[in-house]
Order: C-alpha cells, then structure tokens, then sequence
C-alpha cells in the first residue's frame, strides 16, 4: 500500500492495528527468536570454524567449509541415497493414501466410518513404537512377513541387512505415516460437487475416466499440498533408520542420509561451522524444489476460483 | 431389477471384503507385537517355534527337564523326551513308561518337531513396566505435553484471534510468513538453536521442549483463525458496543463457541509431544531422569537390543496411550487434519 | 482476562527462574573451588617441615571417574568409601570424587581440561577411553622409582600394554580382560567332537597344531542347517543354518583383524594403510560367512536364532571368541567352558582390554597423585575390582576373583586360560588411537557393516577404498 494511505488510518484504525499486532506479538517474537535469527546465525556460522567444544575459539574462515563440502565424499553419497529414496518413496506416499481415499470413498463400500477410523489409526502410533514393531515385523528369519512370505514358497529378502532392500523396507514401514495424507484426499474427494458426476455419467463415462478427469483435477490442491510437504520431509529424513540400523548408516552406507550425516557433523563430530554449512545446502536445493514445484502448479493444479 | 440388485450386492461385498482383507494386512504388525510381547526369551532363539506365545513341554526325568518331540515310528509317531543328543541317533525317554529306560532313535533330531504348547508371559510387562521406569517417563512426558500444551493454547489463540479479527498493515504477508514456516526445514535454524540454548545452559533441560511453544505454531494458528472465522462478527459487535475489550471479547465472545476447535488443538499438542523424539533426545540425551517416554524407549532398547520380547511390550506401552486418546476423540481429531490440510 | 495474564507472566518468569537454577550449578561451581586449590599448594609445601597444626593445608587430589564403568549406584558407594577410608589416614593428602555419568563424562572432561580445571587422577579408562585424550597423560616411569613402586606382581605383557611408542609408560595394570575362546560343550558333544585345547602351545586332541586353519574345520562340522547337515556336506542349506561354529564377538573391524596377528590402520608416518595380515584377515571373516558359512554373518547375526545379538549365549553359537568381561552376559547359555586363542602363521594374539587409573600429565601433583593412585592400584583394589567385576592385575588377587566367577558358573570353567591369554596381549592395542578418531572409527564401522551384510563383494577393493577415506579423514585434521 502507499505510503499517504497510512497516514489516513484513522484514530480507530490504529487503535484497532494497535490490538491485533499485541494478539500477534507472541508469534512476532517467536518468529523472531527461534526463527530468523537462528536462520541469519545458520549462516553465519557456515563461515566459521564454530566448534561446541571450544566455543571461545571461533574462527572465520571464509568459504573453506563449502569447499570442503564440494570435496566431501560423503556430500556427494548421502545425497545420493537421500535422492535415490526420494524416487522410491515419494511416489509410495503419494499414491498408496490416494487408494486408500478413493477406496473410502466408493459408494458401495460398508463399514466406512469403521475403517476410516483403522486406517488412519497408525497415524498416531508414535515413531519410535513404529520403528520397533516394523523392525520386527521385517525380520529376516522371524518376522512375519517373511514367514507368510515362505508359506507361499518365496524366500523373503534381508529387509533390514541388504543395502538394496532396506529402502523397500523403509518405504514399508512409512506406509503408516500416510493417515494424514489420505484423509486430507478423502476430504477433498468428498468435496467434488456431485453434479460433476452426474453429469459425467450421462455422457457414457467410465468410472476410470471420471476418476482421471473429474476426481483427480478435483483434488489437484490437495495433492500439490501433499506433495510439498512429503518432498520436504523427506529430503530431511533419517530418523526412522537412524533409530532402526543405528547411527552409522548401516548397512553398509545405505541409510547414511544428508540429514544423518548433517546431525552427525554438527553434533556427535561437534563440527557446527561445517554442519550449519551443510544446514545450508539442503535448505537451498529444498527451496529450489519447491520453488519449482510451485512453478509447474498452473500446469496441473486446479484451483475453482480465487477466494480468500 | 433382481439381478441388478444382486449385481450391485456381489460387489459391495467383493469391495468391502476386499478393503477388510487390506487394513488385516495393513495392521498386521500390531499381531506381531503383541504376540511377541508375551513370549518367553527361549523362544526366540528356536527355529522351529511357532508365531504364537509357546512353550515347550518338558519332561523331568532323573531330576533334569528334557524336551519332548513327536518321533516318528514304524508303528506310528510317539511322544518322547530327548535325554541325548546325537548327530545321526539319539536317546529318548518315554514319559507315559520312564521305567523302561532310554530308547535308541536312528535319525536326526533336528528334524523332528517339538511339542509346543500355548503360554502367554505376563510378567514381561512388570518386568518391561520396570526396566524402563515407566512412572518416570511417563510423569516426564505429562509435564513436558501439558505445559507445551499450555504454551500452545495461550499463544495459538492470541495470535489466530489476532489474524481473524483485526486490520493489521501487511497482516497478509505476515499471514503468508507464518505459513511458509511450516516449510521451512528444521535443520537451518536447529545448530544455532541448540548453540544458544547450551549457551544459556537450558541443554539438560526441559526448556528447549517446553518455551518455544509459548510463541505459537503455525499450524495451530492457522487451524484456529479458520474456526474464528465461522463464528459470525455481529456477535463481536454487539459486544464491543457493550463497551467490551478485544481481550473481553475474545473471552466471553469467541472462546466458548470454539471449544472444539481448542480441543482439537490441545490433543494434537498432547500426542505430538507424547510421539515427539528428535528434539528430546537432542537435549536430554545426557539426563535420563529428565526423559520422556519416547527416548526413554529408544535408550532402553539399544541396550536390550537382543530381547525381543521386551522390545515389543516397550513399543506396545509406548503406543497405547495416544492410540486411546485418539479413539476417544477420534472425531475432533479429524476434523483438525482436515481444516488445516484441505482448506489450506 | 487479567488472570490470564497473570498466570502467563507467572508461568515465563517461573520458566526463566527454573532456568537460571539450571544452568548455574553446571556452569558457576568449577572454577571457584579451583581457585581456592590452585592457590593454596606451594606454601603447602614449604610449610610441611615445621609441624605447625594450623598451616598445613592438605593437597587435594581430583579423582574422575566415568570414562569406563564406576556410575551405577552400588560403585559409587564403594568408590566414596575407598575415598573417605583414605582421607580418614591421610592427613596431607585429600582426595576429592568427581563421578559423572558416563555418556556426558567425555564432553564434561573435555571442558574441564579446555577450561583449565582438570582433574589429577581419571578412572577406571581403558585404551578406547584414553585415546580420546591422546597426548595428555603422564608418563609414570620416574614415579615408579622415586616411589619404589614395585612392579614384579604384574605381567610384564600386560606392563608392555600401557607403553607408547615412545618408550613412556602412561598407566599401571589394574584391571585387565583378556580374551579366548568361549565354547558350548554340550554342541561338541552332539557332534563327538573332542574340545579345544585349554593350554597355549598344546595341539588339539587329532594332534594337529591349534591353529586359525583348525578352528575353521571344525567350526565347520560345528556349522549346522534345519535338516541336520553340517557345512562340510554337499547338501548343507546355507539359507537354513540352525547352528554356527565360531564367531569374534562384539568387536569392530580392528579387534576382529587382530585374531590374525596386531596391526594398525595407521602407518609410522600418520597415514592410512591396511596391514597384509589384516588383509587375510578380512578374507578369511568374509568367506566364513558368505562361502563357508562357518561364521554367521550380518543377517544370522541378528536373528532371534541367535540371540538378537548375543550369539554366543543363545546355545546356538559353538565357539566364540571374547574378553573375560563377557562373563556378564551369559545367563542362558549353560554349559560352557573356556580354551586357548588359535594362533595365525605361528604367532598368537589374544587382543587385551584394560582399565586403569591414569594420571593428567597437567597435574600440579604428581607425587601426591602417584601416592593415591597406588593407594587405588594396591590396598583399595579388591573393594573396587569386586564392584566393577574385573580380573585383578595383580597376580596375587586372582585366585579370590575367580571363586567369584565360579560361584556364579558352577559347570566348572578352567580360568587358567584367561590367565594364560595376558601373555598374548596385542601391541600395538586394536584400540590404538587414530587422527580425526570419532570420524574414523565411524568409517570403519561402516566398513563392517557392509561386509558383515553384502554377498558378493570385492574385499580387496572395498579395503582399498576403505584406505583412501581413511587417509582423506586424517588429512582433515592435518
């Protein structure tokens, strides 16, 4: 707005800016503190040779950490495996809560409520009882996967000890992580006005034609909002493994994400100059991708009509 | 019509059976843990032991336990306990005649099967209950989810109020802002963080996990403005020309017609906290006392790494609590997933 | 409303509060103590002749202990009491405890040392412990003749362990680990298999020479599937393996290389190598579990067939080689007994762990600290040895340990084999310290991990690579 509409607030105007920035002042501060101040101190850091162990011998070292990070073989690997994960599980999470709605969502199906309420339920079971129990679960020799597995005459693969494996196995394990995404897609299915249905089903279409050209430019937002946010998080995955296979990347390097090595760095190493560098890094290729991804939205997403 | 009808029925059912058949698959794990849980140590090591909680019977003979196992003979299987084991042949007893001494079996004993029998340990979870200190982690959790819960209520309300109601210059960039940081990767601001907390000596503390969520989140935020928004703004009107405050208004006005938008925040707070780890395990990692329950697990099982049983019966007490939490209010729950991820 | 503020105000200058008391008594108590002892010691000193009541300002030892095993409940009783029974006799010399819990004892010890306030006297450490503070511990060689410290009731092996490269000695044995071979009688049994041989230097019963060769063909015979075949059978199912014949236990990269001889990934010069006989090393564990399966690998390893993790002890694992300390953790297994370490190319290494008390060499003390380290060393190691459940050095307090041991494991064990196994110790240590050290052994852990998991790998090449990194993490620290 230009600068004479602001003089022209009235005393009402202002009393009432006055009001609403003291009920937004905790997240002011808040932004401001654990925000952006840590951000501009991230960078700041990535300078120097800022070493928790001797925090009163800070060095500048201009841009020694991100030469060494293009050296780095470690960058180059676990960057590797965070992408090569990305492509597998991604698409996973994308499309197996996109089944689970459409299926929730078909008429003729009974017990809804019921199963709704099921599949969304893992959701909720906490990470580190997850990690245990699929950690069991995919046992070699004794999980039961494995043995439902040789009941029906096929050898079950090392989940957890194959370096090949082990991100089918993640990928596994991450399937209860997708109640969000699925009730989201639920909601929004639910949300296309009927008509367009009816409407398609006059003119002869096919279930799967409808579903391609009336549900899924439906849910467009949706879906983009899903995908944002699970490019996002996995870029910054490692927890799961981390808490599985321990924190060297077992096995054999597999599970040694960007974000492993990255809180390895800064904290078991101590090394905050070179970890907040590597902070850094993945906070630019995550903003290109999302810049990116929100740059091919007006291609593929629908929105019905601007309203705020 | 009737075998329209019955068209249409044959598919519903091959439809829900088929969606039944899935979520048995989906949850599946949740067998594995809970049979696992109950099991005995011994059982894990035995190849041939099956998926339920077993034990093998056992003969005394002589005043030693001896396994039994089905032994096949040429006039049919018996029942025997192995006294020897051999290679190719091996010793037995028969429990129903132990007067008539060892019984010579040519064969290998390794392919014969053991008789299991059904037994359910339940002292694995006293036992697990104990070994983690359940009562600590469990008060630690309370603490640290109520306060943070506290925390997140006060400010969340202030500020959606805050974006709901009032004409605030840049009020729409600063909304965009606060959107954009649910984003924003944790990993840019966590180094400087946790440097500035050890500096102030919070690190070996419960602050970090408790004092940031008196500055608001976004989600929160954003989860609540909507619901203020539905509340019609005659009535804040009528109140003010009353002579009301903002604050007055926001008390006696908006609160109490968005109990349930307040209730779903308060439980996504609670089982986030009860689920959180990473931040946890980063400032408490050095005070076991201070610890809640996730990496309270997570610290007890890298130690017991190879007691299965305990691992599981862990893993079941760490998850029961938000489990019920969220069937008890599975509704309000829902509907917060929905407002913040559709409408968004 | 203004309830609400109230309580929110109480609630944030309530958190600052609860804060401030956090942090001040890590932070704050430290240096002021120093103060008061930094300056008290040299009128100390010269006022010892003159038998003046009042001047005589005892000098204060610091004893930290965390950096090995001393921080559960029933040892820091027993460390306060060997404590208080010395203070209560010494008059000049006070020793002050410093116990913190071991995952925070290497970072609050790093600080100390940074922050000029460090400790004289640190232990129980063994050599993983010590390596993190390379370069800081005092060579004891003078005090021990100064003192008159005897050293005849020690293994001159076991001496020879805490010797450096450059011929000083930073530590007295104390509590030593030596390691052998576990194994299961009752699974020779099942194979009519004669035992291994207990003495060093004797063959096994077929009159062949114990070697590493032996151990691998009868570790086969040991190596058993579902249908009862051993590994040597054509028929033997290595998808179906019940029971394994030998295994080095809970041991990284360099404590299982060291079976075949010590070495060292770091060369005279400071740079990365892989030692010939590690080599073989490494062959000889990769076929064992990937060709002839005597050995279990990574996915067998963690199996409930064995244990989860604790093979040996799950009854389905023949032989295991390990330290004295894992006596700890054999509750299942029952009827087990110990034999002599198989040498490699005529030479036997039975790698060693030790702990000790070792001595800052930035002490302001050090004959006060020599004088309780050797109260630590002689008159309060039984009390201690007792409560950290290790095998005394001292030649003459190994009998009463052992009776211990036997209480707890009636079958009977011949302990003469543990004794025997300290003359074997490896030197230099698999312990050894290395540059850039965290970052390194994570490295070689990772080597670990990948060939204790993967079939079909080039071992000659996945250790030429594993030299390269190696050399790039030291490079970092030069």
């Amino acid at each position: 707005m230009e600068p004479s509409k602001r003089h022209k607030l009235s005393a009402s105007a202002r009393r009432e800016a006055r009001w609403g920035l003291l009920f937004l002042s905790p997240w002011l501060i808040g932004f401001l503190v654990f925000t952006l101040v840590p951000m501009v101190a991230s960078l700041l850091f990535s300078f120097t040779d800022f070493n928790l162990l001797r925090p009163d011998e800070v060095h500048f070292v201009g841009l020694k950490n991100y030469r060494h990070l293009l050296h780095d073989p470690l960058v180059e690997q676990s960057m590797l495996v965070t992408l090569r994960f990305i492509l597998i599980s991604v698409p996973v999470g994308m499309l197996f809560p996109l089944l689970l709605a459409t299926l929730l969502n078909a008429k003729r199906l009974k017990g809804k409520p019921f199963l709704r309420t099921l599949f969304y339920m893992p959701y909720i079971v906490p990470m580190i009882s997850a990690a245990y129990i699929w950690r069991g679960f995919l046992g070699t020799t004794d999980g039961w996967l494995n043995k439902g597995l040789a009941v029906l005459g096929i050898k079950g693969p090392d989940w957890w000890n194959s370096p090949r494996w082990i991100y089918p196995a993640l990928v596994l394990a991450g399937l209860w992580g997708v109640g969000n995404a699925m009730l989201t897609m639920l909601a929004s299915m639910q949300g296309v006005p009927t008509e367009l249905y009816e409407a398609a089903k006059v003119d002869g279409a096919t279930p799967i034609h409808t579903f391609r050209h009336i549900t899924l430019p439906m849910i467009s937002p949706v879906l983009f909002y899903n995908l944002v946010l699970i490019l996002i998080g996995t870029f910054q995955y490692f927890l799961l493994p981390w808490v599985i296979k321990g924190p060297n990347g077992d096995p054999g390097g597999a599970t040694m994400f960007y974000n492993l090595y990255l809180f390895k760095t800064a904290f078991p190493y101590s090394d905050m100059g070179y970890g907040a560098t590597l902070a850094w890094v993945l906070f630019f290729i995550i903003l290109l991708v999302t810049l990116f991804l929100f740059g091919t939205a007006k291609y593929w997403v629908y929105y019905p009509s601007e309203e705020v | 019509m009737v075998s329209g009808k019955m068209k249409r029925f044959t598919a519903a059912a091959l439809l829900t059976l088929f969606a039944f058949t899935l979520l048995t698959a989906y949850l599946s794990p949740f067998a594995y843990m809970t049979s696992t849980a109950f099991k005995d140590l011994h059982q894990f090591s035995r190849p041939d032991a099956p998926l339920w909680p077993a034990q093998e019977k056992s003969f005394t003979w002589e005043g030693k336990e001896y396994p039994l196992y089905h032994v096949p003979f040429e006039d049919g299987e018996r029942i025997l306990a192995l006294v020897k084991k051999g290679r190719e042949e091996s010793l037995f007893v028969d429990p129903q005649n132990p007067e008539a001494g060892e019984i010579r079996w040519e064969g290998r004993w390794r392919t014969l099967e053991p008789v299991w029998e059904f037994s359910p340990r339940w002292e694995n979870f006293p036992e697990a209950w104990e070994a983690i200190d359940f009562p600590r982690l469990f008060r630690n959790t309370l603490i640290i989810a109520t306060v943070g819960m506290i925390g997140t209520l006060l400010s969340s309300i202030a500020v959606a109020y805050g974006f709901a109601r009032f004409r605030i210059p840049g009020k729409k960039v600063l909304f965009v802002i606060l959107i954009a940081t649910i984003m924003l990767p944790r990993q840019v601001t966590l180094i400087p963080t946790y440097a500035f907390f050890a500096r102030i000596g919070w690190t070996g503390t419960w602050l970090p996990l408790i004092v940031p969520h008196f500055f608001a989140n976004a989600y929160n935020v954003f989860l609540l403005r909507q619901y203020f928004l539905t509340i019609p703004r005659e009535l804040d009107e009528a109140a003010m020309i009353d002579g009301a405050s903002p604050l007055r208004v926001l008390l006696s006005v908006i609160l109490p017609l968005s109990i349930p938008a307040i209730v779903s925040v308060g439980i996504f707070h609670f089982i986030w906290a009860w689920n959180d780890y990473f931040e946890p395990y980063l400032y408490l990692a050095t005070k076991p006392e201070l610890q809640p329950i996730s990496v309270g697990i997570q610290q007890f099982n890298a130690l017991y790494s190879n007691q299965p049983h305990m691992i599981q019966a862990t893993a079941l007490m760490g998850l029961l609590l938000p489990v019920i939490i969220f069937f008890l209010a599975q509704r309000a729950f829902m509907r917060g997933v929905v407002i913040t991820g559709v409408e968004k | 409303m203004r309830k609400w503020m109230v309580f929110l105000s109480v609630l944030l200058v309530l958190s600052f509060f609860l804060s401030a008391c956090g942090s001040a008594p890590t932070a704050t108590p430290a240096p002021t103590e120093e103060a008061t002892e930094v300056s008290t010691p040299e009128p100390t000193e010269e006022a010892t002749p003159e038998p003046t009541e009042e001047a005589v300002e005892p000098v204060v030892i610091r004893w930290f202990v965390g950096l090995g095993t001393g921080g559960n409940p029933e040892q820091i009783e027993a460390q306060q009491n060997v404590v208080d029974r010395f203070n209560a006799e010494h008059e000049d010399i006070q020793i002050e405890l410093e116990i913190v819990q071991n995952d925070v004892a290497y970072d609050t010890l790093k600080t100390e040392i940074a922050s000029g306030n460090p400790p004289d006297i640190v232990g129980p450490v063994g050599m993983r412990g010590a390596n993190e503070f390379e370069g800081m511990w005092l060579d004891l060689s003078d005090l021990i003749e100064s003192h008159n410290y005897d050293m005849s009731d020690y293994d001159p092996a076991t001496v020879e362990f805490y010797r450096d490269n450059d011929g000083a000695l930073l530590g007295i044995p104390f509590a030593v680990y030596p390691s052998f071979i576990y194994y299961n009688r009752d699974l020779f049994d099942e194979a009519g298999l004669p035992y291994p041989p207990h003495k060093y230097g004797e063959p096994y019963a077929d009159g062949d020479p114990w070697t590493v060769e032996k151990l691998e063909e009868i570790a086969m015979k040991l190596t058993v599937d579902a249908n009862g075949n051993d590994a040597t059978s054509p028929d033997f199912d290595p998808e179906n393996i019940v029971q394994f014949g030998y295994l080095t236990q809970w041991t990284d990269p360099r404590g299982q290389a060291t079976l075949f001889g010590p070495g060292s990934f770091v060369d005279e010069n400071g740079n990365a190598q892989i030692p010939e006989n590690w080599r073989a090393a490494f062959h000889w564990y990769y076929d064992g579990m990937w060709s002839k399966w005597f050995i279990p690998n990574g996915p067998y390893q963690g199996s409930d067939l064995l244990a989860a993790g604790n093979p040996f002890n799950s009854g389905n694992l023949a032989m295991a080689h390990c330290h004295l300390w894992y006596t700890c953790c054999l509750g299942d297994v029952e009827n087990w007994d110990i034999a002599a370490t198989p040498s490699y190319n005529g030479q036997i290494t039975s790698k060693l762990h030790a702990d000790t008390f070792r001595i800052l060499n930035t002490t302001e003390h050090p004959d006060e600290a020599f004088t309780v380290l050797a109260y630590l060393l002689d008159d309060a190691a039984p009390d201690l040895l007792l409560v950290y459940g290790a095998m005394p050095a001292h030649k003459s307090l190994q009998a009463a340990f052992f009776e211990g041991l036997d209480e707890k494991y009636p079958q009977g064990v011949d302990w003469q084999v543990a004794i025997d196994s300290l003359s074997y110790a490896d030197h230099p240590s698999h312990e050894s310290w290395m540059p850039n050290f965290a970052k390194a052994d994570d490295r070689i852990k990772a080597f670990q991990s990948l060939y204790e998991n993967t079939p079909d790998l080039d071992i000659d090449a996945e250790l030429d690579k594993l030299r390269d990194d190696l050399q790039a993490i030291f490079d970092e620290v030069k």
